[in-house]
């Protein structure tokens, strides 16, 4: 199989899943007692003035004529207007995006640092109070609820040693405004990146800070599966004929470890870390929630209150979208990387 | 008949099985303290759920027992929130519904993800391609978000909540069970079955499912810890369980609010608590698949 081929054939099995994920979640809301016409209105509105609205929200047509008119623009990309503000879905969640991707990416770092860093530790000495001591530390963080570690890192941190900000994403007036070269301008969203765009070294700093304590909660709640798949790779790893062959030609132990055995165990560590990213959502959600980051966990959760049927279809759209592409991308890497696959 | 059980005590069976693996679990061997430290947490939490009524002290929903906000003391030992509620006694009771929940959700999970995945994988074919389909893309997606549009969708209440996380974890036992089953339906014993005549739901009953249980069991552990979490995650964000029961998720999210004055024991105890049930369970199921890994 060429590698041209081998990516076809991926992207082909992420779209019924991402056919089933949307078609779920249209049919299910629509069918469902709660509607959110009727959210908006007193029980004894207007019956025209409901009429009005329900036609203005679409909701009038039969429903498999909702569906086709849905599908056909989610392939010209358009997911639609909220049906509470009448704002296009996708300006929306591209808004809101940003901050999530941001806090997922310095997230993720401290994870794989972390995870790989233990993880290699205990692999090592494996079945040692050393591996048992790690072992014991992925359990622990794995249990921690994600906003329980993030509220004992609020309350240390900023309330009783008054070091970190405990919520929001900068100061007042300290948003970065990326890069503007002439009439080119360039603004990511993304606070850090922008600030390093814009030349500001201030509004990188405090925006890092910022980040710092949210990032670490997440990271560190994470890092307990990295730990895991760094340490179980390296055993695999270690039980190879080339580490064999290099230890009997007398290389030193670490020489063994971190040049031949973490180096070959890295790839396929970081591909399997590189799938772990719906759990990286799914904690982001919790943790936006908790630091008060404006991202699209907490404009799902957000929008789901008020029955928001296009905001919430148009979220769910967008991850499954975002996860297949980053599954796809992992897969084909290593693909390109380790030729073994393709065969 | 005595002799062909003692010769063939391997797939004589679920119950000598179900027996054999409580015994091998708490025998020695590897992952034995990580085992009996789970078990000794998960039981003397589940004790004080169950007894809630009989230990604690005070009514954990009566309003103005005691002074509002005020830090652990003699008469509160674990201080009191902003009504004025005995957080000891909230604390005791804390863990009734959302281990109610978290059973709930498994047993669903049990009930339904294992002969899914028993039947997916010994029929083979397009049945069992469509169905992977559908829970690999399940399983594929964020389980919080699929468990916040669930609720956001059916409404707020305890059976729904099982429900959502019952459909969100049924992808992770079909996984495990169909991969087990696609092994072993090739093994030889379950072939000389079929070549005697047996019919498919008495070698998937008999020969196949005592075969994947050991596996059945750790993901059913781990998955305890999920449901806890995800539930204690739902409640943070208001999609969780009612906001008048006493429960550990509801204290933690509205002790948020306390937080910013110092108050912060009315969070350190029902998130330990929480932490502390998930521990539980992660560590059992550490021990058991270290045990199984060593066999």
């Amino acid at each position: 199989m060429t590698l041209r081929t081998y990516i076809a054939t991926r992207i082909a099995l992420t779209l019924p899943m991402l056919l089933f994920l949307l078609t779920l979640v249209f049919f299910v809301m629509r069918i469902l007692p709660g509607n959110p016409v009727l959210l908006r209105f007193e029980k004894n509105a207007d019956p025209q003035l409901i009429a009005a609205y329900t036609h203005r929200l679409g909701l009038d047509i039969p429903l498999w004529q909702q569906y086709w008119n849905y599908l056909v623009g989610i392939l010209h990309g358009d997911l639609g207007q909220s049906m509470v503000t009448f704002e296009p879905v996708s300006e929306q969640i591209f808004s809101r995006f940003p901050a999530t991707l941001e806090l997922t990416f310095y997230s993720f770092i401290i994870a794989v640092v972390v995870g790989i860093i233990l993880g290699s530790w205990a692999a090592r000495r494996p079945y040692s109070k050393v591996d048992g001591g790690i072992k014991l530390y992925g359990i622990l963080v794995y249990a921690f609820p994600v906003f329980f570690l993030g509220m004992l890192f609020q309350l240390v941190f900023g309330i009783w040693l008054g070091l970190l900000p405990v919520g929001g994403r900068t100061d007042v007036g300290m948003v970065p405004q990326g890069l503007t070269l002439g009439a080119f301008h360039l603004q990511t969203g993304l606070y850090t990146l922008d600030a390093l765009l814009g030349g500001n070294l201030t509004q990188f700093v405090v925006a890092l800070k910022y980040l710092l304590l949210p990032s670490l909660t997440l990271g560190l709640v994470i890092s307990g599966i990295f730990v895991r798949i760094t340490r179980s790779n390296m055993l695999e790893t270690f039980k190879m004929e080339f580490v064999t062959a290099a230890r009997a030609r007398g290389l030193k132990e670490s020489t063994v470890v971190y040049g031949y055995v973490l180096r070959n165990a890295l790839l396929p560590v970081i591909t399997i870390m590189g799938l772990e990213f719906a759990l990286l959502l799914s904690g982001a959600v919790l943790t936006e929630t908790e630091f008060n980051i404006l991202g699209l966990g907490t404009y799902l959760v957000d929008r789901i209150t008020f029955r928001d049927y296009t905001a919430v279809q148009g979220t769910v759209v967008f991850l499954a979208v975002l996860i297949s592409a980053i599954s796809l991308i992992v897969d084909v890497l290593y693909a390109y990387l380790d030729p073994r696959i393709r065969l | 008949m005595a002799l062909a059980k003692k010769y063939y005590p391997r797939n004589s069976g679920l119950t000598p099985r179900i027996t054999g693996l409580i015994r091998s679990g708490f025998g020695p061997g590897a992952g034995r303290g990580f085992i009996m430290a789970g078990v000794a947490i998960v039981v003397v939490i589940s004790a004080m759920s169950i007894f809630a009524p009989y230990i604690s002290p005070h009514d954990p929903t009566q309003i103005s027992v005691g002074p509002a906000n005020s830090p652990p003391s003699s008469a509160f030992p674990l201080g009191t929130d902003q009504y004025g509620r005995d957080l000891l006694s909230r604390t005791i009771w804390g863990g009734r519904f959302i281990l109610l929940v978290a059973v709930t959700a498994v047993v669903i999970c049990l009930a339904v993800g294992v002969p899914i995945g028993l039947a997916s994988a010994y029929r083979g074919g397009n049945v069992d391609r469509s169905v992977s389909l559908v829970m690999d893309s399940m399983y594929a997606f964020p389980s919080l978000v699929l468990a916040i549009v669930i609720i956001g969708v059916f409404g707020v209440n305890i059976v729904n909540e099982a429900i959502a996380l019952a459909v969100v974890y049924v992808p992770s036992y079909y996984r495990v069970v169909r991969s087990q089953v696609l092994t072993i339906k090739e093994l030889p014993y379950v072939e000389a079955a079929r070549s005697i005549g047996g019919k498919s739901g008495h070698i998937l009953l008999k020969y196949v499912l005592p075969n994947v249980l050991p596996s059945i069991v750790v993901v059913a552990t781990i998955n305890f810890a999920d449901s806890i979490l995800t539930t204690a995650g739902l409640d943070f964000i208001g999609l969780g369980l009612p906001v008048n029961l006493p429960d550990w998720g509801i204290d933690l999210t509205y002790g948020r609010a306390a937080l910013a004055q110092g108050a912060w024991w009315v969070i350190l105890f029902s998130g330990l608590m929480i932490l502390l049930s998930a521990l539980g369970f992660g560590l059992i199921s550490e021990g058991l698949s270290e045990r199984r890994g060593q066999e």
